[in-house]
């Protein structure tokens, strides 16, 4: 009861938070230079045809006015309609969420997988050369810009050895997947289109080694770090003297205790991702959130900019919410 | 219109295809491959809008448009020196009859052919004509703004004659009328729109933004969100040179680097956003080749004549005399650009050279700027942030012109913010490239050097310049215009707004078996005429 209370709690904090995000976006992008109008209209455009434009949309409006317009839009669930492409913004939120959060989802349970497992190892092996190897290969790894590990990755699995489709989109288009979540894998899988799942399974696969090897480092040192403290905690050793079998001490002294700090630094790291891929959507023409936001900034297309930012930060608050709930469970000295 | 744009505009410039067996080390995986009866394209970034009204104003979009959308008169084709190119000075018919002018060619006559139908069924009818430019009009955007040109700006200027003609009734005549038409007579089914249509939306906005229109040389077949766009030629286009192949699937690559694999490897026939340096490694690559042609694009920098230190002729021509012409041909273009000398392009009719004074001398620079009673001036030079081209240029001016005592500071600027300085007039120096979508030095001035002209980043003005402008609007005798085009670039050589840096050459990397491409005057590839060779 105590947890359902606690998530109880933070989803009402979400309410002031996401007011904040609101009015700090509506009034930031607003103060950044650049017109969002003059690039939808034709060089031949009058100042009177842009101020008619201005008027489709709104911002010839005082500012008051367009936030409580926008205020109440939020309200009844409507983001508003993109400057740049005449279409609601939720709808085209609806296209390009799916395909980022899969990609995000994904790469970021392979790094845990991978910083879990190599990290746990390590600090059985600590100061050999595995262990070596494995912080050294984790560090190069998040030492490598993601576009130019993703450029590598292209160039090797796409062009030289043909394992992998082209990078020109997440599923082959003639397997005729029919859009439910914009996560293409899960999609396909809900109906039941095994063409489209092998398609997206494999357009995936790069994006994702991409993602997960730029963000498995700081989970893999942290995993490390805190089975080391693990190891040579007196329970342990105590556990360790009195004969425990490996696979006791494994999964009931070290496993649990390891993993309590790792939900806040993976919340931390969910929130790195999605800054990634930016990049890595533009390397893999994955054509997701990110390329979406940043494009919706540089046109200083408002509505999107302001439904970008709010998604980004529920996603924010709710991922931190889960990152919390779960060191609770695993650390009973969490009080929440 | 002016197409600005850099090098995205030069590359959507190209354009288009060969239905091409995969080549190369790698079966394409995942995707089926390119039949031989279809091509595939790569592009930059997918279209923001099917409504060319509204809104949808970037390369990818304006592109699709010509091939989409069914245009009534369009540009034929020409031979020059074995290249095909779109022959301006020969406007068509094509999904119309006719298209004729009164003898004192202010009222022009539109006539449809019978039985030509959209996607829907749908016979294309006078009274589509009219709900389209009615809606154009309301638009107040892209073909409002260049109707104004050749004086049409109120709906009541067209009329319907009866259910297959259409009179377009100009407030004077123009030389310019059938080219801004054939950029601008585009028609929807608006029997189909009008079922989308709402009190709170009566031009179907939302419908049409979202949904392709139909009855173009190609209908799209399936549009994938962000990824791909398939056309389908249209089999029922009653004129001539119809689509020569049946599919053509274009698909987003942003990734310059991804389109030249991809077409190395035949994944793709054509690639639209490939870089120079990639485009002078591909001309060695296996299975390829690049198709070269001169272009009208041009390579700039306007000065704003009424903002310091620019508002001095003086100090425009000290930097006329300080950019090094031939070391940015020779190193940024490696060699694949013309010197100009001249503010019109060119091909452009009218193009004239004549007293055209200015080539790289930092003497007569320095001379230029001493004349201006100076010794040094600060100004800082914008371009845009994402092109790489300019951007090495601007590097490669700024180090010239500091030998000149011209110190210029570099100022990148995101889209949106570039877009409201130059509204603003509030830019000094800028680099821009482009070319002009209509090819008449009349449109030119219109768009660029007169008065209140949008693309007037120089805010430039010259009383005799208007005269000639106005007077331009009359004359439609070729050698009396040509006269009055030598009298423009003498008065713009001598006022110097612009810094004519070149022109590069159009270069479109495609698999050897691509055929037809013509070269678009306008910047914007027509489909239609691409096919797989045998």
């Amino acid at each position: 009861m105590r947890i359902v209370r606690f998530v109880v709690r933070r989803l009402l904090q979400l309410i002031p938070v996401l007011l904040g995000v609101v009015v700090l976006t509506f009034l930031l992008v607003r103060v950044l230079p650049g017109d969002p109008i003059r690039t939808i209209l034709g060089p031949n455009a009058t100042p009177e045809d842009a101020a008619a434009a201005r008027a489709r949309y709104g911002l010839d409006q005082p500012i008051v006015k367009q936030f409580l317009d926008y205020l109440g839009g939020l309200v009844t669930g409507d983001l508003g309609t993109s400057i740049q492409s005449g279409t609601s913004v939720g709808a085209e939120i609806g296209l390009r969420i799916g395909p980022t959060f899969e990609l995000v989802v994904l790469a970021l349970a392979v790094a845990l997988v991978v910083a879990v497992l190599l990290g746990v190892w390590s600090a059985r092996h600590a100061d050999r050369a595995g262990d070596h190897g494995v912080r050294l290969t984790a560090l190069v790894g998040n030492s490598m810009p993601e576009f130019w590990l993703g450029l590598v990755l292209i160039l090797v699995g796409y062009s030289v050895l043909g394992w992998f489709p082209a990078p020109s989109g997440r599923v082959d288009p003639d397997t005729n997947l029919t859009p439910l979540t914009g996560a293409d894998l899960l999609d396909a899988a809900l109906t039941l289109n095994g063409p489209a799942f092998g398609s997206a399974l494999a357009h995936l696969i790069l994006p994702v080694a991409t993602l997960s090897i730029v963000v498995v480092a700081p989970l893999l040192r942290s995993v490390r770090a805190s089975a080391l403290e693990v190891l040579h905690s007196e329970p342990y050793v105590a556990a360790t003297a009195h004969g425990l079998r490996g696979r006791t001490l494994l999964r009931g002294y070290l496993l649990r205790a390891t993993l309590a700090r790792l939900p806040s630094l993976a919340a931390l790291v969910f929130g790195t991702s999605i800054g990634s891929t930016v990049l890595v959507e533009y390397v893999f023409s994955w054509q997701g959130f990110g390329q979406w936001a940043l494009r919706g900034l540089l046109y200083r297309d408002y509505p999107v900019v302001q439904a970008s930012v709010l998604v980004i930060a529920f996603c924010y608050v709710v991922v931190f919410l889960i990152a919390d709930v779960a060191q609770a469970v695993l650390d009973p000295r969490v009080q929440i | 219109m002016l197409q600005l744009g850099g090098g995205v505009a030069l590359l959507l410039a190209t354009g288009c295809a060969a239905g091409s067996k995969p080549q190369g080390a790698n079966a394409p995986s995942g995707t089926a491959p390119a039949a031989a009866s279809s091509l595939r394209i790569a592009v930059s970034s997918y279209l923001s809008s099917w409504d060319q009204d509204f809104v949808g104003f970037d390369l990818t979009a304006l592109m699709l448009y010509k091939n989409v959308y069914p245009y009534l008169i369009d540009y034929g084709v020409t031979d020059v020196d074995g290249a095909q190119i779109l022959d301006t000075t020969n406007i068509t018919p094509t999904f119309a009859e006719s298209f004729t002018p009164s003898a004192d060619q202010k009222v022009w006559t539109l006539k449809l052919r019978k039985g030509v139908k959209f996607a829907s069924g749908n016979e294309m009818k006078a009274a589509d004509v009219k709900w389209s430019k009615d809606r154009a009009f309301a638009a107040q955007a892209n073909v409002a703004g260049v109707y104004r040109v050749i004086g049409l700006t109120e709906p009541d200027q067209v009329k319907v004659v009866d259910d297959y003609t259409v009179e377009f009734t100009q407030a004077f005549p123009s030389a310019l009328t059938p080219q801004i038409q054939a950029i601008s007579l585009y028609v929807f089914d608006s029997v189909e729109a009008r079922k989308h249509a709402t009190d709170a939306d009566p031009w179907a906005k939302e419908w049409f933004a979202k949904n392709p229109p139909t009855g173009g040389y190609f209908n799209v077949e399936k549009a994938t969100q962000g990824q791909e766009i398939v056309l389908a030629a249209n089999t029922g286009y009653p004129g001539p040179d119809p689509a020569k192949t049946p599919t053509i699937r274009i698909s987003v690559v942003p990734a310059a680097s991804n389109q030249r694999l991809q077409l190395q490897n035949g994944d793709i026939d054509i690639a639209l956003g490939v870089s120079k340096r990639d485009i002078a490694d591909l001309k060695k690559a296996p299975g390829v080749k690049v198709i070269s042609a001169p272009s009208n694009q041009q390579v700039t920098l306007q000065m704003s004549v009424t903002t310091a230190p620019f508002d001095d002729v003086n100090v425009r021509k000290a930097l006329a005399y300080a950019v090094p012409y031939e070391q940015i041909i020779a190193n940024i273009y490696g060699g694949d650009a013309r010197p100009a000398k001249s503010p019109v392009p060119l091909d452009m009719p009218g193009y004239d050279e004549r007293g055209y004074p200015y080539t790289y001398d930092l003497e007569k620079a320095k001379a230029a700027l001493a004349a201006a009673g100076k010794t040094s001036v600060t100004s800082e030079l914008v371009f845009e942030a994402d092109n790489e081209e300019q951007q090495q240029l601007a590097v490669l001016v700024q180090s010239e012109a500091r030998k000149a005592g011209i110190e210029l500071t570099l100022a990148p600027l995101d889209p949106a913010t570039l877009a409201e300085r130059r509204q603003k007039r509030s830019v000094p120096l800028q680099i821009t490239s482009g070319q002009l979508w209509v090819n008449d030095v009349e449109y030119m001035l219109a768009t660029s050097l007169v008065k209140g002209a949008n693309l007037n980043y120089s805010n430039y003005s010259n009383p005799e310049i208007e005269k000639i402008y106005e007077e331009s609007h009359t004359t439609v005798d070729a050698a009396a215009r040509g006269e009055l085009w030598a009298k423009v670039q003498e008065i713009l050589a001598a006022d110097v707004p612009w810094v004519v840096v070149c022109q590069p050459n159009f270069n479109l990397p495609v698999r050897e078996n691509v055929a037809g491409w013509v070269q678009p005057m306008d910047g914007l590839a027509r489909l239609r005429h691409l096919m797989p060779s045998a």
